[in-house]
């Protein structure tokens, strides 16, 4: 499946959907980012943004079901020096527009996830879901 | 993650060690917001902390504002450089 780094290389992962798993999923991207040969400083941001959007489908699309035995997928594609990272769950519907990080001058704490994930990636865009997934996220990076 | 808590009269010094992510941050939670509400003065030591996410962050942000209600001192030492970068991303918060 992979190439040399940065040609085109796609490789996805499934997690169970639970916090336990936010090990792994940096695991895997360390892996996939060590192959595509990008450096510690964007490897370190990237590896960020990508457990804290997973810790969101944990943490928002399965709340109510903090037990599951579903699946996130992770999938990272590399084209052309694009990075296109997508997640994949069947948890309850994300409504894009309440997806936002809070008020700068709003010092409690939360929503720092969806900040970082904004500060870190050039797009982040909510797809619809194809059967059986509900939410599609993609993050995308100009490499 | 593991830790370690050191007692110098008033001050305790607590030694986080590994990886602060959402699976581990109550438990960081509960070892620093206690001290804090027993007020003593709290330093955190972030030199063997290698990958701190927004739930790691938000540990401090409520230990912070915790210590500025009981008027006791709260500050990070040792900083590692994984945890300062994403210090630095959080800064507008803290």
């Amino acid at each position: 499946m992979s190439e040399t780094a940065q040609s085109n290389h796609t490789e996805k992962k499934d997690f169970l959907v639970r916090s336990s798993s936010l090990k792994d999923v940096r695991t895997f991207c360390r892996e996939v980012f060590e192959k595509l040969q990008i450096e510690q400083n964007l490897k370190d941001e990237l590896v960020l943004a990508i457990a804290e959007a997973a810790q969101n489908i944990v943490k928002h699309a399965y709340k109510d079901d903090p037990k599951t035995d579903d699946k996130m997928v992770v999938q990272i594609s590399c084209k052309d020096n694009k990075l296109q990272i997508g997640f994949y769950d069947m948890g309850t519907p994300v409504d894009p527009n309440k997806v936002k990080h809070r008020e700068i001058d709003n010092v409690k704490p939360g929503g720092l996830g969806t900040f970082f994930i904004q500060e870190i990636m050039d797009a982040v865009e909510f797809k619809d879901g194809k059967k059986p997934w509900i939410n599609h996220l993609v993050l995308t990076k100009q490499l | 993650m593991s830790y370690k808590v050191d007692e110098i009269d008033n001050k305790r010094v607590v030694h986080l060690n590994g990886e602060i992510d959402m699976e581990v941050s109550d438990k960081a939670r509960n070892t620093i917001l206690p001290l804090i509400e027993a007020g003593h003065e709290v330093q955190i030591n972030l030199s063997k902390v290698d990958y701190m996410d927004s739930s790691g962050i938000s540990v401090l942000i409520e230990s912070k504002k915790l210590s500025e209600q009981k008027k006791t001192k709260f500050e990070l030492i040792e900083v590692s450089k994984p945890v300062e970068k994403v210090l630095a991303m959080a800064r507008k918060f803290l």
